[in-house]
């Protein structure tokens, strides 16, 4: 997620009583665990897209509302 | 404007609380144990729809878990207790006041607005929980608190109203009513019951319009304002002030019988610490402890069970001065061949730490004792950020034998930095 300006190791702040809107960093329940993507408009829809181009575009399923866990407000780096 | 009465709990939340951290429980069956991995205290509604009972015994079930790819946790407390300080600090929001009934459960007392449907009310309240702490509830709102019990079960109960009932505006209170057999009403205990029903009283409307005077005749007041209640009458009021604790307990059964005084005084250590921890975030001291074991019940031989006191000269929350007076107890308690099966302690003759405490022969200088106060908040705040146990007292032992089973514990994802969740980027 480097080009949302997040590393490996960082300890992220997530707000979950925020309602994530696009454009913002979201965390998500992906399959069994956690993951960190930027929530994008997607077909008339919403998506779910990883900084790094290598991953491909998840389109959110609108029924699954409980998939989006809240929105990366501040990073924290080790130093 | 007339008051409405609301009971907020969490569906299956030691359950549901695991599947908060863990999205891989998220749609899976799932249960949680008691103590020492004990017996079954939480299920998820997927392991509920295999019929799998409450309070079964593990190692009974064990097979039949195993065969439905059920998966099973220990009681991870650490979690359910911050995920409950949440809830109720959500639920405060709310409600005009609160009542914290249990870990799990909230009364809350709102005004309701002239000839006003809380329902979407209710909705909105559901979904401002699941967002904040991604916990299931159920919302029930009433007159008073033994009909907001009932509109809770029942909004759990019918899958089509969404987890939210207000019985205000329910066309068919009556029907409802009759559905809930006696033995469901809050505060009707089995003696009760049984009477109601050699009357022909089988279900809470029967109950609500029963003679009053019968009710009264056997058990007083206290039938009187369940019935006043049942019609919607409030006679039970919030508690919303919890009274300061006269005594504290920390017991636990051990996971494997306790043979010699060296492992008993490190269990009776590993008690005194936690609850000398308890104390001191109640802001209280001890006067007194009493130290107690027993064998088990269940191994043939005769029961044996003891238990010892110790006066405090001054009342203290210094886990060293309460080590020091408590442990001793143990000589006095252990038997030679008497495996032990669970000890306790409890403390006794609580008062406020704001209390000055006078003594001719006080056996800590006034800065002494300061420090002493100091080392315990640094102990206590280490053990708040890296986990229980991170600063141990060497009278605890290290890796007790006779500790508490918990081979399934999950982490502790909402209390300790060092074990939050993982997120990726993939």
């Amino acid at each position: 997620m480097q080009g949302a300006g997040i590393d490996h190791g960082d300890l992220l702040l997530v707000d979950c009583g925020l309602e994530p809107r696009p454009g913002q960093v979201v965390v998500a329940r992906l399959g069994d665990g956690f993951t960190v993507k930027r929530l994008v408009h997607w077909r008339g829809g919403l998506g779910l897209e990883a900084a790094h181009p290598a991953y491909p575009l998840l389109p959110l399923d609108p029924c699954a509302d409980h998939q989006l866990l809240g929105v990366v407000r501040h990073v924290i780096r080790r130093c | 404007m007339a008051l409405a009465t609301v009971l907020v709990d969490g569906n299956n939340f030691y359950a549901s609380c695991e599947a908060v951290v863990d999205p891989a429980l998220v749609g899976r069956p799932l249960v949680v144990l008691s103590n020492n991995d004990g017996c079954i205290v939480s299920r998820s509604a997927e392991a509920r729809a295999l019929g799998i009972a409450m309070g079964m015994p593990y190692f009974k079930v064990r097979q039949q878990l195993e065969r439905h790819g059920v998966v099973v946790r220990s009681s991870n407390y650490a979690l359910y207790a911050d995920m409950s300080q949440r809830l109720m600090a959500t639920l405060e929001c709310w409600v005009e006041e609160l009542e914290i009934y249990s870990i799990d459960e909230a009364f809350g007392v709102l005004h309701r607005p002239a000839g006003g449907d809380l329902t979407a009310w209710g909705r909105a309240l559901r979904r401002q929980v699941q967002c904040h702490l991604g916990l299931p509830v159920a919302v029930g709102i009433a007159g008073s608190k033994v009909l907001a019990k009932i509109a809770n079960k029942a909004a759990k109960a019918d899958p089509s109203r969404a987890g939210v009932l207000d019985l205000a505006v329910e066309p068919d209170l009556n029907g409802l009513l009759a559905s809930i057999a006696v033995e469901d009403v809050w505060g009707i205990g089995r003696r009760l019951a049984r009477w109601c029903r050699l009357r022909g009283v089988a279900d809470a409307r029967a109950l609500r319009d029963m003679p009053s005077g019968e009710l009264q005749r056997k058990c007083g007041v206290v039938g009187l304002r369940l019935q006043q209640e049942l019609r919607g009458q409030p006679c039970l009021p919030l508690v919303t002030i919890a009274p300061a604790k006269q005594e504290t307990c920390v017991s636990r059964s051990f996971s494997q019988p306790v043979e010699s005084l060296e492992a008993l005084r490190e269990a009776l250590a590993t008690y005194l610490v936690r609850a000398a921890e308890k104390l001191r975030q109640q802001r209280q001291r001890a006067g007194a402890i009493t130290v107690f074991v027993r064998s088990s019940p269940f191994n043939g031989t005769s029961l044996y069970s003891r238990s010892a006191t110790v006066q405090l000269p001054l009342a203290s929350n210094d886990t060293g001065v309460l080590l020091a007076a408590a442990l001793p107890l143990a000589e006095q308690l252990f038997r030679p061949r008497k495996p032990l099966q669970k000890a306790g302690v409890l403390m006794q003759q609580l008062q406020s730490e704001d209390l000055l405490q006078h003594h001719l022969l006080l056996p800590l200088t006034l800065e002494q004792q300061q420090r002493r106060e100091r080392l315990m908040a640094v102990i206590d705040g280490l053990n708040r950020r890296y986990g229980r146990g991170a600063v141990q007292w060497a009278a605890c032992g290290l890796r007790p034998a006779w500790a508490m089973r918990r081979s399934r514990l999950s982490r502790a994802a909402t209390t300790c930095l060092a074990q939050i969740p993982i997120v990726h980027a993939r």
